[in-house]
C-alpha cells in the first residue's frame, strides 16, 4: 500500500490540484516545522490512517512532485482515494476465553 | 501363589482403563471410578505387605516388591504428580518401562520428554534424543517424544503439529495417544480453541484421559453443541480430573471483560459507495484490502480494478492530465501499465499473505494475478516435493523422525497453496505430488523398513488421488495403501476390497 501510505500528496499534506509554488512553500513550511520539532509536523493523515512524517520523506515527496510522470502516477492514487476522517471507534469487548498459561497449569510445557 | 488375586487385580485395573478409552459417555466416568477404586485397593494392600515386611526385617523383600507391583498400577500417577513437576527424565524413564507389559519403551521415552520438558536440559535431550533414534521404525511414540521435545524448547507450534500428525500413523500406542491427546486438550485451552477441542471430542480422534475428557465438556459448553454436559456433570468430570485448583476455572461461563476506553483512530471511507466512478471504487476497493483481507474482498478489488483500467474515462482523464502536466510522450500508457503492475503486485502479496486464491477476474489485473498465483505456488511445491524425493536417489539417509517432519512440513505448504488456489490448482499440483510422493514411499517401504511413515504417505497421496478424480493412481494407491503395516504393537491388516 506504499503508493497510499507514502502518496507524494498525502506526505505534504496538500491537495491534488496545488500548483508547484505551492507544492514548494508547503515542502519548506514542514521542513522548519519538522527542524523545529513540532509534534503537528511529525505525523500525516492518510486513508490507511496516521504516519510519521520525517525531513526524508519531505524532500522525496517534493522531488517526486516535480516531476510530472510522478505526480501524474501520484495524481491516480491521491485525487481518487476516499477521504481520511477521525473517528472513534468503540473496541469490541472481548471475551476472556483464552487462558495463558494453561497447558503449564495442567501440566505441561512450554 | 498370594500374588495371584494380585495380579488378577492388576488385569481388572487394566482391563477398566482399557474399556475407559472406548467411551466418551457417562460409562468413561463410571470406568475411572472402578479403576481409581482398583488402584485404591492394590497400593492400600501393597503399602500394608510392605509394612508388615519391613516390620518383620524383610526390608529386602520390601523394596522390589514395591517397585514391582506399585509401579504398574501408579505409575503414570507418580510421574505426573512427582517427576515431572521435578524434571526427572531418567526416572521417569525408567519407571515409564514399568508402566506397560507391551513395548514399554514407548511409554519411557514419553514419560521422560514429558519430565525434560520441565526442567529442559541439553544435556536431557541429546540423551533422549540417542534413545528415540536408536528405535526403527518409527511410530507414534517417537512423534510424540519429539513433539514434547519441541515444546520443551519452547516450540508450541511445532510440538502441536506433531501431535496431530501422529493421526496419519498405524502405529497406536494407546497410553502415548492418550498423552497426546491432553496436551493438545490443554493446548487449545489455552488458545481458547473451543471449536478444534469439540471437533477432536467428536471424532474421537484421540482416547481421553480423565483431564482431556473434562476440558472436551468444556469445549462443548462454550460453542453452545448440542451434547454439552450439564453443570453437574461437567462438576463430575471436574472431580475426577487432576490438576483441579487450575481446572476450577472453567466451572463457570467465560466472563466479557469491560473496556469503556474508546479510540480515536483515522480511517478513510472504504466502502465503495454505488455511483462512483470506477477509478475512485477501484481505490476504495484497494484501500479496504488493508482492513479486512478476505476472498470477497480480494474479488471484489480485483473486479473494480479491472473495470477501472478498461473504463474509457479513466484513460481519457490520465491522457488529459498527462498533458496539462507536460509529462513526456507515452506518460500515459506508461502510467496505466505502471499502476496495473503495482496493483497486481500489491493484491498478490496481499493474497498469499492471506492464502486466498486467484479470483475469477478477466481483466489486465485479474489474468495476471491468476497467472503469478497459480505459478508462483505451483513452482515453490514442485521444487519443495522434488528436493523431497532427490533423497532418495542421492542415497542421503535421514533419521526416521527427520523424514517425517519433513513429509509433514511438504503437507502443510501442499495444504495451504490447494486451500488458497482451488480445486483448480489442486489437479495441477497432484500428478507431480504423486510421481515424487509414490517414488519417495515406495523407496522408504522397500529400502528404509519405514512401513508406517510410507504407510502415511501412501494413505495422504490416495486420499488426493481420490478428491482430483485420477484413476490410475487411485488404482496404485489403493493397492500400496492396503499392504499389511508391521508395528511393535502388532500387525495391522486392511480389508482388500
Amino acid at each position: 500500500m506504499n503508493q497510499i501510505a507514502e502518496n507524494p500528496f498525502f506526505v505534504l499534506g496538500i491537495g491534488v490540484d496545488a500548483s508547484r509554488i505551492e507544492i514548494e512553500r508547503e515542502a519548506n513550511k514542514l521542513l522548519g516545522m519538522l527542524e523545529l520539532d513540532f509534534a503537528g509536523a511529525k505525523t500525516y493523515l492518510t486513508p490507511l490512517g496516521p504516519r510519521p512524517r520525517t525531513a526524508e520523506s519531505v524532500r522525496a515527496a517534493v522531488a517526486a512532485l516535480r516531476d510530472p510522470y510522478q505526480r501524474l502516477v501520484a495524481e491516480v492514487w491521491a485525487r481518487h482515494a476516499p477521504a481520511s476522517q477521525v473517528v472513534a471507534v468503540e473496541p469490541e469487548a472481548p471475551i476472556d476465553d483464552a487462558t495463558e498459561g494453561a497447558r503449564r497449569a495442567l501440566g505441561w510445557r512450554p | 501363589m498370594y500374588a495371584l488375586p494380585f495380579i488378577l487385580f492388576m488385569r481388572l485395573h487394566r482391563a477398566a482403563l482399557d474399556a475407559r478409552r472406548k467411551d466418551r459417555t457417562w460409562k468413561f466416568l463410571g470406568w475411572s471410578a472402578i479403576s481409581g477404586l482398583l488402584a485404591a485397593i492394590l497400593i492400600g494392600c501393597l503399602l500394608f505387605a510392605t509394612v508388615i515386611l519391613f516390620a518383620t526385617g524383610l526390608w529386602w523383600l520390601g523394596i522390589p516388591l514395591l517397585a514391582l507391583f506399585l509401579i504398574p498400577v501408579a505409575g503414570t500417577l507418580i510421574t505426573r504428580h512427582a517427576l515431572v513437576p521435578l524434571g526427572m527424565y531418567r526416572t521417569a524413564f525408567w519407571i515409564g518401562h514399568f508402566t506397560s507389559v507391551e513395548d514399554s519403551d514407548a511409554m519411557a521415552l514419553v514419560f521422560s520428554a514429558w519430565a525434560l520438558s520441565h526442567r529442559p536440559s541439553t544435556a536431557g535431550e541429546v540423551w533422549i534424543a540417542a534413545r528415540r533414534d536408536r528405535r526403527r521404525p518409527l511410530g507414534d511414540a517417537e512423534v510424540v517424544t519429539t513433539a514434547l521435545l519441541a515444546s520443551a524448547r519452547g516450540d508450541a507450534a511445532g510440538a502441536r503439529q506433531l501431535m496431530r500428525s501422529t493421526l496419519d500413523l498405524v502405529e497406536v500406542h494407546p497410553a502415548v495417544r492418550e498423552l497426546a491427546g491432553e496436551w493438545l486438550a490443554c493446548d487449545a485451552a489455552e488458545r481458547g480453541a473451543w471449536h478444534e477441542l469439540a471437533a477432536d471430542a467428536a471424532a474421537a480422534r484421540f482416547p481421553a484421559t480423565s483431564l482431556t475428557y473434562f476440558l472436551e465438556g468444556v469445549a462443548a459448553q462454550r460453542i453452545g453443541a448440542a451434547n454439552a454436559p450439564n453443570a453437574s456433570t461437567l462438576y463430575a468430570r471436574w472431580l475426577f480430573a487432576p490438576h483441579r485448583r487450575a481446572t476450577a476455572q472453567w466451572l463457570t461461563p467465560p466472563r466479557v471483560v469491560s473496556n469503556s476506553q474508546s479510540v480515536e483512530t483515522v480511517i478513510a471511507a472504504t466502502e465503495p459507495a454505488p455511483d462512483r466512478a470506477p477509478l475512485p471504487r477501484a481505490v476504495a476497493a484497494h484501500i479496504g484490502l488493508a482492513h479486512k483481507a478476505s476472498a470477497s474482498e480480494l474479488a471484489e478489488a480485483v473486479g473494480a480494478w479491472d473495470a477501472a483500467l478498461a473504463d474509457e474515462a479513466t484513460r481519457a482523464w490520465i491522457a488529459r492530465r498527462a498533458l496539462e502536466l507536460d509529462a513526456p510522450l507515452g506518460a500515459a500508457e506508461r502510467a496505466l501499465k505502471d499502476v496495473t503492475r503495482a496493483v497486481t503486485d500489491e493484491l498478490a502479496r496481499i493474497a498469499d499473505g492471506a492464502r486466498l486464491g486467484a479470483p475469477s477476474g478477466r481483466g489486465a489485473v485479474g489474468n495476471e494475478l491468476a497467472r503469478r498465483l497459480r505459478h508462483g505456488r505451483l513452482d515453490a511445491l514442485e521444487q519443495g516435493f522434488s528436493r523431497w524425493e532427490a533423497r532418495s536417489n542421492t542415497g542421503q539417509v535421514l533419521p526416521p523422525i527427520d523424514e517425517w517432519r519433513e513429509w509433514i512440513a511438504l503437507r502443510v505448504q501442499y495444504d495451504a497453496a490447494v486451500t488458497a488456489g482451488g480445486l483448480d490448482l489442486r489437479r495441477l499440483a497432484f500428478p507431480h505430488a504423486y510421481k515424487m510422493g509414490n517414488s519417495m514411499s515406495a523407496w522408504l517401504w522397500n529400502t528404509r523398513s519405514e512401513y508406517a511413515l510410507s504407510h502415511a504417505i501412501f494413505t495422504w497421496l490416495l486420499g488426493e488421488a481420490l478428491a482430483v478424480g485420477d484413476t490410475e493412481a487411485i488404482e496404485m494407491l489403493t493397492r500400496n495403501s492396503r499392504l499389511a503395516v508391521s508395528t511393535r504393537t502388532g500387525r495391522v491388516e486392511f480389508p482388500k476390497s
